[in-house]
This record gives structure tokens, C-alpha cells and sequence, in this order.
């Protein structure tokens, strides 16, 4: 490519998520993002089995709009679809935006420009106008993440951001983890902000999730939890219930065996021997999966990409003492 | 470059000036090469710029600047990893060590040691909240895993360069390096250092942290005995139930065979259960086998080459 691209403006549509009509919202962040002045590139990412979305596409494309398209041959969930987007990308500036409207498009170029000093900007919608049910809802979700993880965010649902090709570079995502990014990137140190906009209102109150959006939603938050929690020591989060049940069923043991030798009480018809022995199982299996998961951060570690070094400095030897030597590390260092 | 000196400090920017004088004037008189890491773990105030104003003027002074607070595990492997003497020391950034027991420490190197441990023998710190607690961590530590680690909080340590850059450090593990190398057959000894109280600022850890370090360590502990060989630790458990499960098996048929018409239920319900939790444990260690295989963290290798350095020594000595 021979033109410096700043801005990389990432799409992702498949047919088994809700889309707008894609030409028209095409034009609309063109427009606004244009009004920038920065040189962008679109890339669109989809799946071989949404045809429609690629027809109208191509139909894009006809008309002489330039566009990348990228088809995956399977969808593998958002997040998956912004990485290979990501890797097509040149850009050093990555926007993400939704392939329906979340908010009014006239406020991305304030949105772009306030990107400073930042690794990561997300647009948090003001939602006054959205229905009481979908208020509570997220309300829910934002102190449940307060409360379990103790960051501040309030608008996750929200998959309008723009962040510096560098935390991509350096956080993985997967399936459909894309709307947890923020914490993710919080966790390894970059300075995330957030910026409040508009929403865009007329479609958001026939909007209905489905009891699997929820379930799905809520198995990708616990794996965060434990992402975020006990990634690197999991014998402490296995460990403890472990050791608590393994000690409840030995107790419970134990005070059979005094009423069998002691008291003379027959074991032979009781359930609740049965129960002793299950909870001991039962605590060292969880014990011992505790284990294999420390096993696995053990002999992995060196591989895992744990912290990020802002700045090194120090006045090189040869030099004059006095000139100053910045060393931007592009890569952190791996353990 | 003969040696490192690596400190983490986070908020401690009054430090910094009489942390770099203290060190410099322990190391003034010591013919050596070297060199002092600061790590500025993600502070808050102005420890960077005062640690960046010494750098300046003192190219021997390296300062990393973390991009957040990590903590100080992570603290010292970014220090590790760019730490290019070959005797790393690890201090406190809070002046409670006095980097005058430096020199001592090198000398233990230079007997043959891999790791010179400090021993606050004279705390100052508050009794209650501080010391009991530590001296009832550090005795069960040395109970459970059988290294004899007088004091396992002690910031101030020497390694051996090339053997602490292998030793995998991640989450809270710094306070199980001297453990965790002893346990890989590291050759390590205990001196007596001193401990100042504390000047600036206050102490930033807390009681809460000794069930995390007793089940790091229990962790540690059978990772190092008997998970080199997973399938045979895993095993060795496996058997054991087996065995349990097989005798109460037999007692079971004892029953029919003694006492018929009674109820089996619970005999055999143990029986099973045991049983399964066998088979549980074996199959665990095979996959624990298959993740051990194809992770590059092998127990084993972790000092494989220590007797080929045998020979070199960092001389020093004491000029006037």
C-alpha cells in the first residue's frame, strides 16, 4: 500500500448477528469519518454462509468504493472476525464499529479526535431514551463487573472504540469476547477512557434478546472473572473449596466412625456414609484439577505475555552524560 | 559487568535520593563493574522523574518504567530480564535493607553458592502485625516444604545470574524464589543483614496474604516432588484408591458371604466411588503428562548447566 493509513475502521457482520442495511450505514461513517481529515481504510468482515451480506458488499465495491472484504469460512464469533481483521489492517489507529447503529453517526468525528494520550477510547451511549427493561439490564451487568472485578466501566455493550494497534498486538481474544476488550486491555496496564454520546434510538425498543444471548453472555463473563482473577494461580481458587469439602466429608467421617466404634451404630444401612465419601472425592478431585491448571501456568509461564514496559532509561556510557536516550519498548517482554 | 543491583520501588519517591546514595556508597569501595536496575512499578507519583534526574547524571543507573503496578514479582523479573551482571541483588526499595551487606553476599557467592539469602535477625518492624505472623508463615513454610528458609520475606538477596534468569516468575512468586530454587537443588545459604525501620511512607502489604502463600507453596511443593514426573505423581494417588477401592470391594463380598440380606448399598456405593476417583486421577495425570511434555518449563533443566561455571568467580577487592 503506498499511502500511510491512520485510521482503520473495522466492521464485522455475519447474518447470525443483528445488521442495519449495510450500503446506507457505509455512507453515513464515511461521511462523518472523512470529516477528520485522516486517511482511513475500510475492512469488512464476514462469513461464507451470510451471502446476502457479502452481495451487497460486493455491490459496494461495483460502485467503486474501496473496500477490503475479508470472508472467514465459519463464524467463530466476533472477536475472532476483528483479529483477522485486525491482521489484514495497516493502520495506526484501529476503530471498531457496529454493524447496526448504536449511536448517532454525526458524533464519530468528535469521538475520533478526542483519541489522545490514550490507548483506548469507548463511546458510552447516554441511554434515556432506551426502554426501562434494557436500562435495568445493563445497569445489572455494569455493578456485577464492578463488583467482581472492581473496574469502572459503563458502557460495554457498546462496540464503538478506538484503540492503538499495539493492544491488539498484545491481547488475545477470542469467540465472542469482543465486548470485554476493555477489561481485558485494563488488566495489562493501558489507560482506557470513555466518552459519552448519543444514542441512536429508533430501532432499540423492538430489540429482543434471546434466553441464549443471556446464557452465552453469562459463561463469557465468568471466564473473564477467572481470567482476570486467578489466571495465574488457579490452586487458589480450586484449592480452597477443595480443602473445604475434602475437611466437611472427613469431619463427617470421622463422626461416623466414633458413633460405629463408640456407640455401636450400624453402618451398613446409612446414606449418609455414602455422603461422607462423595464429598471427600469429591474435594480432591477439585483439589487435584487445581493442580493441573497450575501445571499448566507452570510450565507455560515463559510463554505468557504478563506486563508491559512503558519506558526504559538510562544515559548510554560513550555518550555525553547528559543526552538522554529514550527507548520505546515495541514488544513486552515475554516471561 | 559483574554486578546488578535490582530494585522495584513503587510511590516511593523521598526514597529514591538516599536509596541511590546508600548504594553507591556501600559499592564506592568495591572494586566492581556495576550497574543498579530501578524498576518503577506503575508509581503514582513522582518516583519516575526523581529515579529519570539521577539517570541523567549517572549512566551506571538504569531506570524501567513499568506500565502499570504490577506488583513487586513482576517488578523484579523486568529487572531480571534486563539485568546484565553476573550476581544479581535484589533490594527493597523502602531503605529498610542496607545495601552495606552487599559486599558479605558476593563473598558467599564466591564460596559457591548459588543464592545468599538475608536473615532480618533484628526486625523493626511492629510485632503484632508484622513479625508473629511472619515467623509463623516462615515455620510452616520450612515444615511443609523442607527447605530450612529462615526468612522467606527478606527483600535482600544475591543469585547467581544465570541460574535466577530461568526460574519462571509470575503472580506472587517472589516470595517463593528462594523455595522454589532450593527445591531444584539450588545451593543456597543465610546471612544475618541488617534492617533499618521504616522512614518514609507506609508498609503496603498486609495479614490477608498468608493463605495465598501457604497454598502457593503447597502448590510449589508437589509440583516439585512429584509432578517432574506427572503421570507418576497422579499415579501414585491413583493407585491408592484403587487399592482402598478393591478392599472394600472384598469386604463387600465378605458381607454376602457372612451376613446375606443385609444391605450392600453403602459397601459397594463406597466402593465405586473410590473407584472412580482412581480412574479420575489417572486420567488427570496423562493429560498432566501431555501438558508437562509440551510445556517449555522442565523441573529438570531448570539447572543444567550450574556445575560448568564452577570456576568463575567474581573477584573484588576492597580498595582504599
Amino acid at each position: 500500500m503506498d499511502k500511510k493509513i491512520d485510521l482503520s475502521v473495522i466492521i464485522t457482520l455475519s447474518e447470525s448477528i443483528i445488521y442495519d442495511n449495510i450500503a446506507e450505514l457505509y455512507y453515513a461513517y464515511k461521511k462523518s469519518i472523512e470529516e477528520t481529515g485522516l486517511i482511513y481504510e475500510f475492512i469488512y468482515v464476514t462469513d461464507r454462509n451470510s451471502p446476502s451480506i457479502l452481495d451487497e458488499l460486493f455491490k459496494l465495491k461495483e460502485n467503486g468504493e474501496e473496500i477490503e472484504i475479508i470472508e472467514l469460512a465459519k463464524w467463530f464469533g466476533d472477536a475472532a472476525a476483528l483479529n483477522a481483521g485486525f491482521e489484514q489492517s495497516s493502520g495506526k489507529m484501529i476503530l471498531t464499529l457496529p454493524g447496526y447503529r448504536q449511536i448517532d453517526e454525526a458524533e464519530l468525528p468528535g469521538f475520533i479526535n478526542s483519541f489522545k494520550n490514550v490507548d483506548m477510547l469507548i463511546a458510552v451511549r447516554s441511554r434515556k431514551k432506551d426502554n426501562f427493561l434494557h436500562r435495568l439490564q445493563a445497569k445489572l451487568f455494569h455493578s456485577l463487573i464492578r463488583l467482581a472485578l472492581g473496574m469502572n466501566f459503563n458502557d460495554l455493550g457498546c462496540i464503538v472504540r478506538i484503540f492503538s494497534r499495539e493492544l491488539l498486538e498484545k491481547i488475545y481474544i477470542y469467540g465472542d469476547q469482543h465486548r470485554f476488550l476493555p477489561i481485558l486491555a485494563n488488566r495489562s496496564g493501558f489507560k482506557i477512557k470513555e466518552y459519552n454520546v448519543a444514542q441512536y434510538y429508533t430501532t432499540m425498543s423492538q430489540r429482543v434478546y434471546s434466553v441464549t444471548h443471556y446464557t452465552n453472555r453469562l459463561v463469557n463473563f465468568i471466564s473473564i472473572f477467572f481470567l482476570v482473577k486467578f489466571t495465574k494461580k488457579p490452586l487458589r481458587f480450586f484449592g480452597f473449596p477443595g480443602i473445604l469439602i475434602f475437611a466437611l466429608g472427613s469431619l463427617l467421617g470421622l463422626f461416623l466412625f466414633v458413633q460405629r466404634t463408640f456407640l455401636g451404630v450400624g453402618l451398613a444401612d446409612r446414606p449418609l456414609v455414602l455422603v461422607s465419601i462423595l464429598l471427600i472425592v469429591f474435594g480432591i478431585q477439585l483439589f487435584a484439577i487445581g493442580l493441573v491448571a497450575e501445571i499448566i501456568i507452570f510450565t507455560h509461564s515463559r510463554e505468557s505475555k504478563e506486563y508491559i514496559i512503558a519506558e526504559i532509561f538510562h544515559a548510554e556510557k560513550e555518550n555525553n552524560s547528559k543526552e538522554k536516550e529514550k527507548i520505546e519498548m515495541k514488544e513486552s517482554i515475554k516471561t | 559487568m559483574d554486578l546488578s543491583v535490582v530494585v522495584p520501588v513503587f510511590n516511593e519517591e523521598l526514597s529514591i535520593q538516599p536509596l541511590y546514595d546508600a548504594i553507591t556508597k556501600s559499592l564506592r569501595n568495591l572494586n566492581l563493574e556495576y550497574e543498579i536496575l530501578l524498576i518503577d512499578d506503575g508509581s503514582s507519583d513522582n518516583t519516575f522523574l526523581n529515579a529519570h534526574n539521577l539517570a541523567v547524571k549517572d549512566p551506571r543507573l538504569k531506570v524501567i518504567k513499568l506500565k502499570r503496578n504490577y506488583g513487586q514479582t513482576i517488578g523484579l523479573h523486568a529487572g531480571f530480564q534486563n539485568a546484565s551482571g553476573k550476581i544479581i541483588v535484589t533490594m527493597d526499595g523502602d531503605l529498610q535493607n542496607d545495601p552495606d551487606d552487599i559486599e558479605k553476599m558476593i563473598e558467599e557467592i564466591n564460596k559457591g553458592n548459588d543464592i545468599v539469602l538475608g536473615w532480618r535477625y533484628d526486625r523493626q518492624d511492629k510485632m503484632i502485625s508484622r513479625k508473629i505472623p511472619s515467623k509463623i508463615a516462615n515455620k510452616l513454610i520450612s515444615k511443609l516444604t523442607g527447605v530450612p528458609v529462615k526468612d522467606n520475606g527478606c527483600a535482600i538477596r544475591a543469585y547467581r545470574s544465570e541460574i535466577i534468569k530461568k526460574f519462571p516468575l509470575y503472580s506472587e512468586m517472589h516470595r517463593l524464589l528462594p523455595v522454589m530454587t532450593a527445591l531444584s537443588g539450588a545451593k543456597f545459604t543465610q546471612i544475618k543483614v541488617k534492617h533499618h525501620a521504616r522512614k518514609f511512607g507506609s508498609s503496603k502489604y498486609g495479614l490477608s496474604r498468608i493463605y495465598k502463600v501457604m497454598i502457593d507453596m503447597v502448590a510449589l511443593k508437589i509440583i516439585f516432588t512429584f509432578f517432574y514426573l506427572p503421570l507418576y505423581g497422579f499415579g501414585i494417588f491413583a493407585m491408592i484408591f484403587g487399592i482402598l477401592c478393591l478392599i472394600t470391594l472384598v469386604l463387600g463380598f465378605l458381607q454376602i458371604l457372612l451376613y446375606p440380606g443385609t444391605s450392600l448399598v453403602t459397601i459397594m456405593g463406597t466402593s465405586l466411588l473410590l473407584g472412580s476417583l482412581s480412574f479420575f486421577l489417572l486420567f488427570l495425570g496423562i493429560i498432566s503428562d501431555l501438558i508437562y511434555q509440551n510445556g517449555d518449563i522442565k523441573i529438570e533443566r531448570l539447572l543444567k548447566n550450574r556445575r560448568m561455571n564452577k570456576k568463575i568467580f567474581y573477584s573484588f577487592r576492597r580498595s582504599n
